[in-house]
């Protein structure tokens, strides 16, 4: 783990190896399976800790990357890699989320949902389920920036590229949600 | 739940999936993802610059031969680069590069066979018109050059001159493609994508004498497309025939080379 200092002073956790390695001399993109290696883990972790669910998590995995590879002509340079597929897989998340909610209000087992997250991550303390209702029930860009800032390590002008907002909203997101947390622990 | 009382000591380490379990999902996900890959992948196209006694040059390779070529002074090759990046995947290789470059040093120091093996991929040329332009200027050889009327004639399409300057001016391989060999009818020689001052050096560089004035020099012959005959410019049978079937030759010798022979009207020496 490389340690980088925060915004604000604080240490965050980045996951190792995200210099760049190709000499500059036209600013390319890495070649995209190289960048597959270098960003899959972290990817991982965070679609699934977003969907909760590996099947979902591996589709949307695929999805991903699928839609960045074809999308790979667009990409500018090196610099933008990064936040530009968080914000591949955080729309991927959101479209997921938003077909499922449909599902639900006709199906009408939303209670159902949540049970089954529940009883998915057997023998886990009280307190992990509680808080994984929490996070869940948060408003979506809220959920996201939390994510990408806590289990994700990043910085708030990336999770604002992803998010399509600024830095400060983001910043304010992950202050709201922490917020709402805070008072879900408490009750 | 005091954890969560401090928002700074809020740890997910506690509730990550183990590594092991994360290496297992991934292992899954990448055989998928290759799979579902296959059928969209683009090929490699790997460029990097030449230093070469013409300027900076941006070259790149596909796996099916060289694909481009630029003169970097006048772009710093965004443009072709982002054509590029619609149908290959673009890496940097600065070896390729440099092989690529010896050949056109070669090239350029009177080894005329030096650039004539590489394969090259039309892939970048934007119609079926203009890669046959390409591929028929291919066969003119190294010491001689045709007119656009004449290249225009030749695959068939006898007014399309001005196409043809588009299609030299577009062409993505120059000194590869040799576009540098097509001037004028008038016997000047016309322009050039990478000034004319390159056309010049890549002229002489093969033997083609071109004399103050910019135009052909005084020794050169006119060889017929057809009849495989050459002759004097003077010479009334190129008044006779039409202007745009001639190749010319800087001298007799050059003409001879690629098995034509003297007209029995002028005696060109």
């Amino acid at each position: 783990m490389i340690r980088t200092g925060g915004a604000n002073g604080r240490e965050i956790r980045r996951p190792p190896s995200l210099e760049m390695k190709t000499p500059a001399t036209f600013d390319l993109p890495p070649p995209f399976d190289e960048a597959v290696v270098r960003h899959e883990r972290e990817l991982m972790r965070f679609l699934l800790r977003t969907t909760r669910d590996q099947d979902d998590a591996l589709d949307l995995f695929q999805e991903t990357w699928l839609r960045a590879y074809r999308a790979w002509p667009k990409l500018e340079s090196a610099a933008g890699l990064r936040p530009w597929l968080y914000r591949i897989a955080t729309n991927l998340c959101l479209n997921r989320a938003r077909d499922r909610m449909r599902r639900a209000r006709v199906i009408g087992d939303e209670e159902l949902d949540l049970a089954q997250v529940a009883g998915s991550s057997n023998g886990a303390h009280d307190g992990v389920l509680h808080l994984k209702a929490a996070i869940s029930k948060l408003p979506p860009n809220q959920r996201e920036a939390l994510v990408m800032r806590k289990f994700g390590g990043l910085e708030y002008a990336e999770i604002a590229t992803a998010l399509g907002c600024s830095a400060d909203s983001a910043r304010a997101g992950v202050y709201q949600a922490l917020k709402k947390l805070k008072v879900a622990a408490e009750l | 739940m005091k954890n969560l009382r401090n928002p700074d000591e809020f740890d997910p380490a506690s509730d990550e999936a183990s590594d092991a379990a994360i290496e297992n999902i991934l292992h899954l996900a990448r055989q998928r993802l290759a799979r579902a890959l296959a059928p969209i992948r683009r090929p490699v196209a790997r460029i990097g610059v030449i230093e070469s006694r013409l300027g900076r040059l941006l070259a790149a390779e596909s796996p099916r031969g060289l694909v481009a070529l630029t003169y970097l002074d006048s772009t710093d090759g965004k443009t072709v680069i982002a054509a590029l990046k619609q149908k290959f995947d673009v890496v940097e290789d600065p070896e390729t590069a440099a092989r690529i470059g010896a050949e056109i040093e070669a090239y350029l120091a009177g080894d005329g066979d030096a650039i004539a093996h590489r394969p090259i991929d039309l892939s970048l040329v934007a119609s079926a018109f203009q890669r046959r332009a390409l591929t028929r200027l291919r066969t003119v050889p190294p010491g001689s050059v045709v007119t656009y009327q004449g290249l225009a004639a030749a695959i068939g399409s006898p007014s399309s001159q001005r196409a043809i300057g588009t299609t030299m001016a577009t062409n993505p391989l120059p000194i590869y493609v040799p576009c540098h060999r097509v001037i004028k009818s008038d016997g000047t020689i016309g322009n050039y994508g990478g000034g004319v001052a390159r056309k010049l050096k890549l002229l002489r560089a093969e033997g083609f004498a071109v004399d103050r004035g910019e135009r052909v020099g005084p020794q050169a012959v006119y060889g017929h497309w057809q009849s495989r005959i050459f002759c004097r410019p003077t010479c009334s049978a190129v008044r006779r025939a039409e202007r745009k079937k001639w190749i010319i030759f800087t001298d007799s010798a050059r003409a001879q080379g690629v098995g034509m022979r003297a007209c029995k009207l002028c005696h060109p020496a």
